[in-house]
């Protein structure tokens, strides 16, 4: 009886002491340096200011196509870098009515991309990187590689996918057959 | 006089600042990011515990999740397919919040890669195949947060919505290609 207890409360504890191991080799593992990081990247952050980013904003702002790098690749970058999740979206507002969902788009998913290289972006959703970067860690393969990998598609994607969004919304808008914001604004 | 003065004042200002940052991100730390740890422990606790002792292979709800999702998240097609499903635009919504099902989805793969049940060529598309529906539990907010009126919601919405199921994939085939040179 006492030894049938004793087997269960090995398991039980079993469980939990593998959670903890898994808890230590976190909290060693990636706190340190994301403590380190983070408090650099703040600090940089409030010395160079909001103001120059709010330039580049009003900037993109400009009607054009030429315009459509900055408006969906610089802009969010340093939106997502300066404002991080979730204030980089009201950067939004140095923006027409109709680039603002394309904006939101690129910009959204730029707040992951950045995580093995600049946590201080989004430390909340931190393990969306870092769930798969550890087990590339415990390979023993240098998972910066993997970060850098991961920025670099992430600024092509979000390039890419703000384009899409604006020719989906462009056409949804020309569909709904109301005059847009913007016109309405003009006329 | 004045010269110092200045001097140590410049050096106060420099250090409070770092300092100021220093207790924000402990803040953080302690807010954020040690309960979400505390959370996906307990449950890779669960995952990874041997049922079968040492001495049998395979006795972890992990090795039954990673023969289902090694399948999956282990080769292109099942990637992209991953995808697909992640960014329906009925499904992309509903996943969204917290990014809490593509941090556990990421988690669970990650031992997966430890365990070498996954190849590591496959953690670049990986990345992106457990996320293409982020931020779309937040449209109609993050709008707001850039005063949009609400017209440009409402077609913004299905725009992005719509982007996803093309973007998505997209996305994980581009980066299954850049993942060859990764690894």
């Amino acid at each position: 009886m006492l030894d049938a207890i004793a087997s269960v409360a090995d398991v039980f504890v079993g469980i939990f002491q593998a959670g903890a191991d898994f808890f230590v080799a976190l909290t060693v593992g990636i706190l340190p340096l994301v403590i380190v990081l983070l408090t650099a990247v703040n600090a940089l952050i409030k010395f160079i200011g909001m103001e120059r980013v709010n330039r580049v904003a009003e900037l993109a702002g400009r009607e054009g196509f030429q315009y459509a790098p900055l408006r969906f690749l610089v802009l969010p970058v340093l939106a997502v870098f300066f404002l991080t999740n979730p204030a980089c979206y009201t950067m939004g507002t140095f923006l027409p009515e109709r680039n603002k969902p394309a904006f939101y788009d690129a910009a959204v998913s730029f707040v992951h991309p950045p995580l093995g290289l600049l946590p201080h972006v989004n430390p909340g959703e931190l393990f969306v990187w870092a769930g798969i970067a550890v087990g590339i860690e415990q390979l023993g393969l240098n998972v910066n590689r993997l970060a850098v990998a991961y920025l670099f598609t992430g600024l092509v994607v979000i390039f890419f996918r703000g384009l899409v969004t604006q020719f989906i919304y462009d056409r949804l808008a020309a569909r709904a057959d109301t005059p847009t914001v913007d016109a309405a604004a003009t006329a | 006089m004045g010269f110092i003065t200045r001097i140590g004042r410049s050096v106060g200002g420099v250090v409070g600042v770092i300092y100021q940052a220093g207790r924000e991100t402990i803040d953080i730390v302690l807010k954020t990011i040690l309960p979400f740890i505390a959370f996906i422990a307990v449950i890779i606790g669960v995952i990874t515990y041997d049922w079968n002792g040492p001495d049998v292979d395979g006795g972890t709800i992990g090795d039954a999740l990673a023969n289902v999702l090694a399948p999956l998240a282990g080769s292109p097609l099942g990637l992209v397919a991953l995808t697909i499903i992640v960014a329906l635009p009925f499904l992309s919504p509903v996943l969204g919040p917290g990014a809490v099902i593509a941090q556990v989805i990421g988690t669970v793969l990650g031992t997966s890669f430890a365990s070498g049940d996954i190849d590591p060529q496959y953690a670049l598309p990986a990345l992106w195949a457990i996320n293409p529906q982020v931020g779309c539990d937040f449209i109609p907010v993050g709008l707001a947060l850039g005063e949009a009126e609400p017209e440009t919601v409402e077609l913004g919405v299905p725009a992005v919505l719509f982007s996803r199921v093309i973007t998505g994939p997209a996305a994980t085939i581009f980066a299954l290609f850049v993942g060859l040179s990764v690894y």
